[in-house]
């Protein structure tokens, strides 16, 4: 009975130089026999963890256990093996094979796990009946609609009857129609001890889930009183890839925003002095900080939620521009 | 992984046919363009395999029987052929003149010998040349037929035998005549000789001013006028090849290219880059395989038209898929190596 276990995951991946960290410590469990939502906006790290959990992509910490498999410490040809035998996936954009044909894409890892091509054909067959594709086994990848093609994607992941299956929107590409068709399917493959991770913001998903696990905290209470904090030189007010509530004005002092940069080094962008505020991406848009906030010499600040931030700018408010470095470097408030 | 290489040389027919066509034609190129190396050597080899000779004897110092001989008294004969092992010694001629036939001149390799004896070739039609007057000519001198008349070196000759495919020095036809005649023509009839053919053992003990010299060097004196043209074409093969080589490359290393959200699926779902990488070698082996055959039929076609004697073997026939195996495997490295490289998260899309 596998069940599925992440301990303290932190994700951390470059990006254009800056360490960018989806996600950081976290700590959940699906059981065997789970359908298992992972809900949140782009850039939370759904795909990030689908990439860990198919050892796809090492995290930076933490434990992934898949029954008695460490995933986070295979190499070679143990993770070759944990990926065919282990993990079935099936991708946002369906990555088929478009010389292949629908038959041919599903015999794909049966091959690789040495399966000779009759008994591979007979499976690959049996499977793209079991997905409603028994005519259309021939057919290219250009030549299905977007659900068939997904379809075909299940069929592969189910090849080799993987005890885990990572789905990455299956729902993304698709129309109403054609969702109809892959829900079902989902739901199905989470049958008997199977877990079944899938990544998606596709509320529609919900009513299959046998947990939902939302990778984003839930947005802050828009009530909270406006929090004023006393930072001692060189004390951090939150760090790059944090997720935060508070947008913050400089009271007095000044306040250095740096970015971390991949290689471990800091890049300052920009020194917020008083009555200018900072740190303001985040909270809006629901996505972590994407730099770090240090007080330079003794310094004070005022925590404001988004409401009480947007009420005090009025409509003048701006954003960083997008040319800006950091989405969260400092501005002054217009009211 | 052999369905899915196949299936994308099926799926990128068009691409892999315009490659595996470029690729056959400068196979078939180099093909033709070894072939006349190696016609080179065989047309050495039976200019002197005819002649009959075991072994050769010329002046001291002289570096072959025939471009590179000094000439030397013919009465020299009679002490050679007294040695003790020597079954028969015969004096020989050997020049380069021209035929004048109506204004323009054609170039040939005399030989000359004792009429009837060691050093003259057997003719495929007609007789050697036993009387003053008489050529034996080579099929490959157009124009000529047997009781042809034509003007040697200012002396005129009737053809009375022809030798088959007799040429030397890339393509130069050969032309037999009796020694008297060949003195005649060469050293404006003084009783000299250029070499003497010798046959039974090699003589142990040799009268003074005198040295041997066997077939082979024999056929690298007539070799050696040819090595720039060898080298030549040698290194003219080794472009070709690189030339074959950057097509096939290219082609699998755009294929990789094409294909690295595939490799990436197929990394991320347990095939292993072994098995990847399998499949991009045996998409080089089949166009150069394909090239390889389709430039031994361009090679067939274009070696008989060719201005040169090119020697086309079964063995270079043979060789030619395997080298074009190599050459296709080796130039495919860069992309074998891209492909191994790509990283599986690219399936999601990267990271």
């Amino acid at each position: 009975m596998p069940d599925l276990r992440i301990t303290d995951l932190t994700i951390e991946y470059s990006s254009g130089g800056y360490a960018v960290r989806p996600l950081d410590g976290l700590t959940v469990t699906a059981p065997s026999g789970a359908l298992a939502l992972l809900l949140g906006p782009s850039g939370c790290g759904k795909t990030s963890l689908l990439s860990c959990l198919g050892a796809i992509l090492r995290p930076k910490s933490g434990s992934i256990q898949f029954g008695d498999i460490e995933v986070t410490s295979l190499n070679g040809q143990a993770l070759t093996e944990y990926r065919r035998r282990t993990v079935g996936i099936v991708f946002q954009a369906f990555n088929l094979v478009p010389s292949l044909t629908a038959l041919e894409n599903v015999t794909v890892p049966l091959r690789a796990a040495g399966q000779r091509w009759p008994a591979a054909r007979e499976r690959a067959t049996e499977l793209l009946d079991r997905v409603g594709l028994a005519d259309r086994i021939h057919h290219r990848p250009g030549d299905l609609s977007g659900g068939q093609k997904q379809r075909v994607a299940i069929a592969r992941a189910l090849a080799l009857d993987p005890p885990l299956i990572l789905a990455d929107e299956p729902t993304a590409h698709l129309d109403y129609v054609q969702v109809e068709e892959v829900l079902r399917v989902v739901r199905e493959l989470a049958a008997g001890e199977r877990v079944v991770v899938v990544a998606t913001h596709d509320n529609r998903l919900l009513p299959l889930a046998d947990q939902v696990i939302e990778l984003v905290p839930q947005r802050a209470v828009s009530t909270l009183p406006p929090a004023r904090v006393e930072l001692p030189p060189g004390e951090v007010l939150f760090r790059q890839g944090s997720w935060g509530e508070l947008i913050y004005v400089v009271e007095r002092g000044e306040i250095e925003i740096v970015a971390e940069r991949a290689d471990g080094t800091e890049e300052l962008r920009t020194v917020v002095t008083s009555g200018s505020y900072f740190g303001e991406i985040g909270p809006l848009f629901g996505i972590p900080r994407s730099a770090t906030a240090r007080a330079r010499g003794d310094a004070v600040v005022v925590g404001y939620t988004t409401r009480d931030f947007r009420q005090r700018t009025g409509p003048g408010f701006n954003l960083a521009s997008s040319e800006s470095p950091a989405g969260d470097a400092g501005h002054t408030p217009a009211g | 992984m052999l369905r899915p290489a196949l299936r994308d040389l099926q799926w990128r027919r068009r691409r892999f046919a315009i490659a595996m066509l470029g690729t056959a034609l400068v196979f078939g190129m180099a093909l033709v363009i070894t072939g006349v190396s190696s016609g080179f050597d065989a047309e050495a080899s039976r200019s002197v395999n005819g002649l009959g000779a075991t072994v050769w004897v010329v002046a001291k110092g002289a570096s072959g029987p025939f471009l590179g001989s000094s000439p030397m008294a013919a009465s020299r004969v009679r002490e050679v052929a007294s040695l003790p092992g020597v079954t028969r010694a015969v004096d020989t001629v050997f020049t380069r003149k021209d035929i004048v036939s109506g204004g323009s001149d054609t170039p040939v390799n005399v030989f000359g010998a004792v009429a009837g004896t060691l050093g003259l070739p057997a003719t495929s039609q007609g007789h050697s040349p036993t009387r003053p007057g008489q050529i034996a000519i080579s099929t490959k001198l157009s124009g000529y037929g047997i009781g042809s008349r034509l003007i040697l070196a200012g002396h005129p000759f009737t053809v009375v035998g022809t030798v088959s495919n007799a040429t030397a020095l890339a393509g130069v036809p050969n032309v037999y005549l009796t020694l008297r005649d060949a003195q005649l023509v060469a050293f404006a009839g003084q009783p000299v000789t250029s070499a003497i053919a010798v046959t039974g053992t090699v003589p142990t003990k040799l009268p003074p001013g005198l040295a041997t010299l066997s077939n082979q060097a024999a056929r690298d004196d007539l070799l050696r006028a040819l090595t720039q043209a060898r080298s030549s074409i040698a290194l003219l093969a080794v472009l070709l090849w690189i030339v074959a080589a950057m097509i096939v490359g290219s082609v699998i290393y755009v294929s990789v290219l094409e294909r690295q959200q595939d490799f990436a699926v197929f990394k991320a779902t347990g095939v292993s880059s072994k098995s990847i990488l399998g499949g991009l070698a045996i998409q080089a082996i089949v166009l150069s395989i394909a090239a390889a055959i389709i430039g031994s039929g361009i090679a067939a076609v274009l070696a008989p038209n060719f201005p040169m004697p090119v020697s086309l073997t079964l063995r270079a026939y043979l060789l030619l898929p395997v080298i074009a195996v190599v050459v296709g495997l080796a130039a495919s490295l860069s992309g074998l190596r891209r492909a191994v490289s790509i990283d599986p998260a690219l399936a999601f899309g990267g990271p």
